[in-house]
């Protein structure tokens, strides 16, 4: 009976040190290996599982990396999960298991949702998207991104269930897209009119069209969101004033307390409909 | 109608005009074309003898109908996916692991007790599907929901395959199961190997074991 692991084939597992440890590459599709080279990289709290060589963390808020800050990061609500590491070494990044990939970008724009960003080079700037709860990128660089399950990158025209999307790259047009079409019709008149047959789950989602591509993760189940703070009240920013942690369950529509027509609210929830 | 799986945990749906597939709700996760979700407030198929059998039996599991013509991604809760392509045989499965499923298919409801008795219903237990079970028969494809990955283990006559009951996650062909029990005084005494409960198949077919002992 063999107790070993399996993943080392008949060697046994395999064993890193300093020097055969990929630089700036995945050691296995949970973790990922960075290479500094005096060189500084962004990543969020708690993202960094060990670390050879000297490496230094600082809180963004060190008066040290005003310069860095400067040109590459640009959301002061996210200061307090964020981190520069600095130094000689390899250190290995990895969150919860899930899928971890690196992304390069060339001149480009990619927004990612704010919970699912691990860390950046500071060659790219970081901004708070006007869509609460992500994040952009712009520039040149390579960031590292978690995912649950593996990334899948799909062409627009593309409608996405809000939980399963990661981010989007060059798509001018990310909008929610409602459909009610089964509401129409005899039975869907009653459906309406009563509640019977409740909703599909599927009448909300994120619509893109235009070039671009959009990134996919292969299941609904969210990562912990990451309280992104709150915008500031001015007229014509989308999502100030308000709160916007929860990401989750629930579209916006139930966030704001809209009943959807068909809805019974309370009552239909405890007939189980 | 067969699925495509794009990763372990995704699976992609050619959706053309005229058939209907049946998928849990909400477990879509992306999709072009037009394509409409209307939740099925029967449950499936049946009419509604069949919805009140499956709420009898506790096997109802929220469906929608999905129609039009596009190509759609289901995937659910971050569970692995597992495609499972009949021919004409029954695939025994438990409501809520099914993720999407062709409408071609014939749903129906088992009574545990129906194979093996008492035991049947003590193995109900055991593997947490309970007193009932939802079978799925004829020609076409179902997208099957695992914790952790999923193996098909081929089951062959004179070659019973025996599985831990929290481990299992399906099977199809013409296939017996019995609850194998090798309880003795160690297990009595909270020194059992934790293995005290096998499932064990016999007969013609296959059944898919996960890599994991959690429910789902």
């Amino acid at each position: 009976m063999n107790f070993g692991p399996v993943t080392g084939g008949p060697g046994g597992p395999t064993v890193f040190d300093p020097y055969t440890l990929p630089s700036d590459d995945n050691v296995n599709p949970y973790t990922f290996c960075v290479e500094l080279k005096g060189s500084q990289w962004l990543l969020q709290k708690g993202k960094m599982i060990a670390y050879y060589g000297r490496i230094e963390f600082d809180g963004v808020g060190h008066g040290r990396f005003d310069r860095l800050l400067r040109t590459s990061f640009h959301s002061p609500l996210h200061a307090g999960d964020w981190v520069v590491a600095e130094g000689q070494g390899k250190m290995l990044l990895a969150d919860r298991a899930y899928d971890v990939n690196s992304y390069d970008l060339d001149e480009g724009n990619l927004t990612i949702r704010a919970g699912n960003l691990l860390a950046y080079q500071p060659s790219l700037a970081l901004k708070q998207s006007i869509v609460p709860g992500f994040l952009t990128l712009i520039g040149t660089g390579k960031f590292v991104a978690a995912s649950n399950g593996p990334v899948v990158f799909m062409e627009p025209p593309l409608r996405v269930d809000p939980q399963a999307l990661v981010g989007w790259a060059d798509c001018p047009s990310p909008c929610h897209h409602y459909d009610h079409g089964y509401m129409s019709g005899v039975l869907g008149g009653i459906r309406s009119l009563t509640g019977i047959g409740g909703s599909s789950g599927e009448e909300h989602q994120f619509e893109f069209v235009g070039a671009g591509t959009v990134l996919l993760q292969s299941s609904e189940a969210l990562m912990a969101e990451r309280p992104v703070g709150t915008v500031g009240a001015e007229p014509g920013v989308p999502g100030a004033g308000a709160g916007h942690g929860g990401h989750g369950g629930q579209g916006p529509l139930g966030q704001l307390g809209v009943r959807m027509p068909g809805q019974l609210g309370d009552f239909q929830r405890r007939l189980g409909l | 109608m067969p699925f495509r799986e794009i990763n372990s945990k995704m699976v992609e749906a050619q959706i053309v005009p005229g058939q209907t597939l049946y998928s849990q709700r909400g477990a879509m996760l992306a999709y072009r074309g037009s394509v409409s979700f209307t939740p099925s407030i029967t449950g499936g198929q049946g009419g509604v003898m069949g919805m009140i059998g499956r709420r009898v039996a506790n096997e109802q599991t929220p469906l929608m109908a999905v129609e039009g013509s596009g190509t759609v991604m289901f995937g659910h809760g971050g569970h692995h996916v597992q495609v499972v392509n009949l021919t004409g045989e029954t695939l025994y499965v438990e409501a809520d692991r099914l993720l999407a499923f062709d409408g071609t298919l014939q749903q129906g409801t088992m009574f545990m007790g129906s194979q093996g008795g008492v035991m049947g219903m003590v193995r109900g237990q055991v593997t947490g599907q309970g007193l009932f079970t939802t079978t799925l028969k004829g020609h076409g494809s179902v997208a099957v929901m695992a914790h952790g990955g999923v193996i098909e283990l081929p089951i062959t006559p004179n070659r019973p395959v025996h599985v831990d009951p929290q481990a299992y996650v399906a099977h199809h062909g013409d296939v017996r199961n019995k609850l194998s029990t090798a309880l003795g005084w160690r297990d009595m005494v909270g020194r059992g190997s934790g293995e005290a409960f096998q499932l064990e198949l016999s007969g013609q077919g296959a059944v898919y074991v996960q890599a994991s002992e959690e429910k789902l």
